[in-house]
């Protein structure tokens, strides 16, 4: 069964069978350039989007003014599009990257120290905090530091830290028992070269995929936060504020709710699509388990 | 296998422990406290004063903890401080809907998920497979609330098919009621499940022993139920028990969208409305059941892959 | 008073005909339908979880007076123009001096078939003066009351005797958390009313369920069955639309506007029946300088603040609490933006590029926006208005401390009140700072004022200083909106907190 080849490249119109399959064959067809394109507008908006100078003069609730309206507060929507991306991904961003430098560094020092007190001192308080619910520490800071984006976004991240702590560790206990490491290791190479110079790229390819998915997984996150009015201010520009804020004008301006859920669906599926590659590409060794 | 089981319990305990004793600190460090929560424009600052003595909220933090952790060693969760009721009763009344709401999302979950990853993983880098992966995939890219919100324009506000909140209804005379809850839970859990199945199937198909056996012409049919299902269900399980933590996220939003009184919202709302007891009440049952949700997924991958060396 | 007895005299229709004129709408009501008994009505109210009492003492949430109001009732109650009318008591009068004050008590039946009587009376208000409990929220309010000296004078009448002469207290009878329970109510879990529904069952933050009470003394409810739910905004919007609620409290704009594009549900409109406004705390820099308060009152740019933030479901605020209740003083010129004037004032109080903070949260619904919108109206003269959001929890009390200037929101009640409440020195919720000793002493000189022309010409002064002077920006008073699906009958729009607001036993389904 697994021998059967697929038939991509030899013939070039393959039969369709229905317009659903038909979509999803072409999206995976052309999987790289549709979901760079899909990851590229809603980051570009993000990015560029605050620079770009759009004064237009506000109207009224749930209006036809503009390109897609105006939303609940009489603000466009179109403008607001372009504001909103900051928070929306940025923040999710700022937590991954966060939840690596705190993670990464205590899963690598835990893989890597020779001194085994060290590694349980380092992962052993993190199996005690597994079971602390992460909805109870993001509305515990929600509820504390009102409308903050920096209390999201460090919330967000601690309750990545012990799960990418674990899967460094993992990785790279897994690259340091490796042959090579062994091979190197008789060659009476340094730790330090040893550590940097393989341990340290082996556990690249492991981390790149579980980035991809944990941005992902921390864009929901700090959403659903800013939906269930958790997170930012309710009038703030944030493509999850505005799709909360928004969804009961649903019926009167539609695009108030559907532009910013396009932009953050868009770039969640584009970078699914990415990510799934990057994991093909580099096997991820096994699961660490819990 | 016994000084695993004891290994495993004790650690049980120090993480409930130290999980109570982070628990208190984190919510002690909330500005203002459930007196000022229970302040209305009505009540005159002296009575909020005698309130909040009345509620023992003048005490050390340390004492207030120190008598709640007596009381929960006699058994005892102690009052609410917003209700004046038990808050065995609160926690009784919130678990009840979530825990319907889950099993009912489960109970298709996974026997969808695991046909689904069986189906995909058999005929891998088929049509079929790259199809559903591809739909799966993009399914997964929606968050909760956006399914949520579309769901409930679509089929209550636009074709009134479906109640889109649990508001006046009952769910023993309209079960009706769970059908877009359900719907949005779904989703993502699906499409998760099924890509750990699938990658399950696809490494025991792959491995020796099913070759083996392929080549000494044992039936397709019994391969697949007596032992690629068994090993293909293993990450899955894993999967669900590790990621209940984020389920809960989205079972507080479909919560919070269709004003069901469930777990997540009794969680947070005490969290907001400073109810101590109630919050740590909540967490250690939460707690709990990830813990024994755990165990059991450990012991469940032991029966269904006897050989493997899960358990050290 | 008789005006008002009179008003309830032809219900039925003319309060159907009441609710069209006061919508504005006039559509979906057919006012030729006769009132059928029976059915059941479900309500829905914002909900307070495990916040939700079922002692009528305790209240503090609409849900809660809501379910109160089914089962039990007051002395007296309050009219559309925040006026106190009969209930219990069927008249009252007192010693001229507005000290001793005989009640006397209307033919009602408690639940359990006793009759009411002057001891009944007596024990509530003990109850509520309990101070074991501090949680009876008309402890403050009746705390003149000197119930020692207090007596039944025959089983129909009852005579309160004051500490102090106060004009009001008929008022102060109707006011939250003023029920009169059984003699000897001790379980709160057990309620025992004369109200027109009998207790069935209750949890809080989800559900009481209540029964026609047959012995009514106004006679028999229409419904056999209320429901008094709780969810939130969203929630009561799906729930009405989609059927599974008959009734919604407090809705908003938005979906009043999405309502009325279709036709099974009907907004019914209490037309600028509550307050938001601004407060600026007027002991604290920079509103401590009145230059700088009639400044931020001129910025205001009012008509936007209620296209936008009420979406068009309201009127003006002219600074003022009240507009359309008893004492409001008339023929006020309505304040107008001035933004040049504006800018001459915070000049000369050198405010100009200097930045404040506005201390706002997400507690009610409009204040982050209108905050957030006022900020920049304030922009347009040069002084930056700060947005900051604190809990939505615990707003209401840390505006009594926190921010120079925040938001404000009020329901109805009579305007001696909302002075008590809000703008004398010992008022709990002053939170405008407003403490004049002059201005204390007016207002006790216009409570004892027995003769109606002349108290009303007194509160008028002390409202006209708080307008001109005081701290607070009224930009907005919004309708009240209540839905109902199309097949309820006899809802009537009136004011939170009057008598005919939230009022089942009159309501029957089509």
């Amino acid at each position: 069964m697994s021998g059967r080849k697929e038939d991509a490249l030899s013939s070039p119109q393959p039969t369709p069978r229905g317009p659903l399959v038909r979509v999803f064959a072409v999206l995976r067809r052309i999987p790289v350039a549709v979901s760079v394109v899909l990851v590229g507008v809603p980051l570009l908006v993000a990015v560029l989007g605050p620079l770009v100078p759009h004064d237009v003069k506000p109207g009224m609730p749930y209006a036809a003014d503009g390109v897609l309206g105006t939303d609940g507060l009489g603000r466009d929507v179109f403008g607001l599009l372009l504001v909103g991306g900051r928070t929306a991904l940025g923040m999710a961003f700022g937590a991954v990257v966060l939840a690596y430098l705190v993670g990464g560094v205590i899963g690598l020092v835990a893989a890597s120290t020779r001194h085994r007190w060290l590694d349980e001192l380092l992962i052993r308080p993190l199996d005690v905090l597994l079971p602390l619910p992460s909805l109870l520490v993001i509305s515990v800071v929600a509820v504390g530091w009102r409308a903050s984006a920096l209390a999201i976004t460090v919330a967000v991240a601690m309750v990545n830290v012990p799960t990418v702590a674990r899967l460094v560790r993992a990785a790279a206990l897994d690259a340091a028992s490796s042959p090579v490491v062994e091979a190197l290791r008789m060659q009476r190479e340094s730790w330090v070269t040893i550590q940097l110079g393989y341990v340290g790229r082996a556990v690249l390819g492991p981390v790149a995929a579980d980035i991809g998915t944990r941005i992902t997984l921390a864009v929901f996150l700090v959403a659903s936060v800013n939906f269930l009015g958790l997170g930012l201010s309710p009038t703030a520009p944030d493509w999850a504020v505005s799709i909360s804020r928004n969804r009961e004008g649903l019926l009167l301006q539609p695009w108030s709710v559907l532009a910013p859920a396009l932009l953050l669906v868009a770039f969640t599926l584009g970078f699914n699509l990415l990510a799934d590659r990057l994991v093909h590409r580099t096997r991820r060794p096994a699961e660490v388990t819990a | 296998m016994r000084s695993y089981a004891a290994g495993r319990a004790a650690l049980a305990v120090v993480q409930l422990a130290v999980l109570s004793v982070l628990v208190f600190a984190l919510t002690s460090l909330l500005p203002g406290d459930a007196a000022d929560l229970r302040f209305t424009e009505t009540l005159s600052p002296e009575q909020v004063e005698r309130l909040r003595e009345q509620l023992g909220l003048d005490q050390p933090a340390a004492e207030r903890f120190g008598h709640w952790f007596g009381q929960v060693l006699t058994g005892d969760l102690g009052t609410s401080l917003i209700s004046g009721g038990p808050v065995v009763d609160i926690v009784r009344d919130s678990v009840g809907a979530t825990l319907v709401l889950t099993i009912a999302t489960l109970a298709i979950v996974v026997p969808l998920a695991v046909a689904l990853g069986i189906l995909m993983g058999t005929r891998e880098n088929g049509r079929l497979d790259r199809t559903i992966t591809s739909i799966t995939l993009a399914l997964s890219a929606i968050p909760d609330f956006v399914i949520a919100v579309v769901l409930v324009a679509v089929f209550s506000l636009k074709l009134g098919w479906l109640p889109a909140t649990w508001i006046g209804g009952d769910l023993l005379t309209s079960p009706v009621l769970l059908v877009l809850p359900v719907a949005v839970l779904l989703g993502r859990t699906v499409c998760l499940l099924s890509r750990q199945v699938r990658a399950g199937t696809i490494n025991t198909l792959n491995a020796d022993y099913i070759t083996q056996a392929r080549r000494l012409g044992v039936p397709r049919r019994r391969l697949l139920f007596r032992h690629v299902l068994p090993n293909a269900a293993v990450p899955g399980v894993q999967e669900l028990a590790r990621t209940g933590d984020t389920l809960l996220g989205g079972v507080l939003v479909v919560e919070a969208i269709f004003a069901i009184p469930g777990f997540a919202t009794a969680l947070v709302d005490a969290v907001e409305t400073r109810d101590l007891p109630v919050v740590q009440a909540l967490t250690l049952v939460l707690a709990v059941a990830a813990l024994l949700l755990n165990l059991l997924a450990d012991l469940t991958c032991n029966r269904l892959v006897p050989r493997s060396a899960l358990l050290k | 008073m008789s005006d008002a007895l009179n008003r309830r005299g032809f219900l039925g229709l003319a309060g159907a005909l009441g609710v069209a004129a006061l919508t504005g709408c006039g559509s979906g009501q057919s006012s030729g339908a006769q009132p059928s008994a029976g059915g059941r009505l479900r309500a829905v109210y914002a909900g307070g979880g495990a916040k939700e009492v079922l002692d009528p003492h305790v209240q503090s949430l609409f849900v809660d007076l809501a379910r109160h109001k089914a089962m039990y009732e007051k002395l007296v109650e309050l009219g559309p123009d925040l006026k106190p009318v009969p209930r219990l008591a069927e008249k009252w009068d007192h010693d001229g001096k507005a000290l001793v004050w005989r009640f006397t008590l209307r033919d009602a039946t408690f639940h359990d078939g006793r009759k009411l009587t002057a001891e009944d009376v007596l024990y509530s208000l003990a109850r509520v003066a309990d101070p074991k409990v501090p949680e009876r929220v008309a402890q403050s309010s009746l705390a003149a009351l000197d119930l020692r000296r207090s007596k039944a004078v025959d089983p129909r009448t009852v005579e309160l005797v004051l500490a102090a002469p106060n004009a009001e207290f008929p008022a102060l009878l109707a006011g939250i958390g003023t029920q009169i329970v059984r003699d000897g109510f001790t379980d709160p879990t057990k309620p025992i009313g004369t109200g027109p529904f009998k207790f069935v069952s209750f949890e809080a933050g989800r559900s009481m369920v209540a029964a026609r009470f047959d012995d009514y003394w106004e006679g028999a409810a229409k419904l056999e069955e209320l429901h008094l739910l709780s969810a939130d905004a969203e929630a009561r919007a799906n729930a009405v639309q989609g059927g599974q609620a008959e009734y919604a409290n407090d809705m908003t704009a938005t979906f009043a506007r999405t309502a009325e594009a279709g036709k099974s549900v009907r907004i019914v409109a209490a037309k600028a029946s509550t307050m938001q406004a601004f407060v600026m705390k007027v002991d604290q820099a920079p509103f401590d300088n009145p230059d700088v308060r009639l400044a931020f009152k001129l910025l205001a740019d009012r008509q936007r603040l209620v296209d936008v933030v009420l979406a068009g479901r309201g009127a003006v605020g002219n600074d003022l609490f009240g507009k359309g209740y008893q004492y409001y003083p008339e023929g006020l010129p309505q304040r107008e933006r001035d933004v040049e004037e504006a800018k001459r004032l915070l000049k000369k109080a050198g405010l100009v590029n200097k930045e404040i903070e506005i201390f706002t949260a997400d507690a009610s619904a409009g204040f982050v926006e209108s905050a957030t919108l006022f900020a920049e109206q304030v922009a347009e003269a040069g002084v930056k208005l700060k947005v900051t959001t604190g809990s939505a929890q615990t707003y209401s009390k840390d505006l009594l401390t926190k921010g120079v200037i925040g938001n404000h929101r009020s329901g109805a009640m009579p305007i001696p009140q909302y002075l008590t409440d809000r703008l004398l020195s010992k008022s709990p919720f002053n939170v405008t700072h407003w403490r004049k000793p002059e201005f204390d002493a007016a207002f006790a000189a216009a409570q004892v004022q027995t003769d109606e022309a002349a108290r009303a010409a007194k509160y008028g002064e002390l409202q006209k200083t708080i307008r001109d002077d005081g701290g607070i920006i009224a930009w907005g008073l919004p309708d009240y909106l209540v839905a109902v699906s199309a097949k309820v009958q006899g809802v009537e729009a009136a004011p939170p907190n009057t008598l005919d607001f939230g009022r089942f036993d009159k309501v029957w389904l089509a």
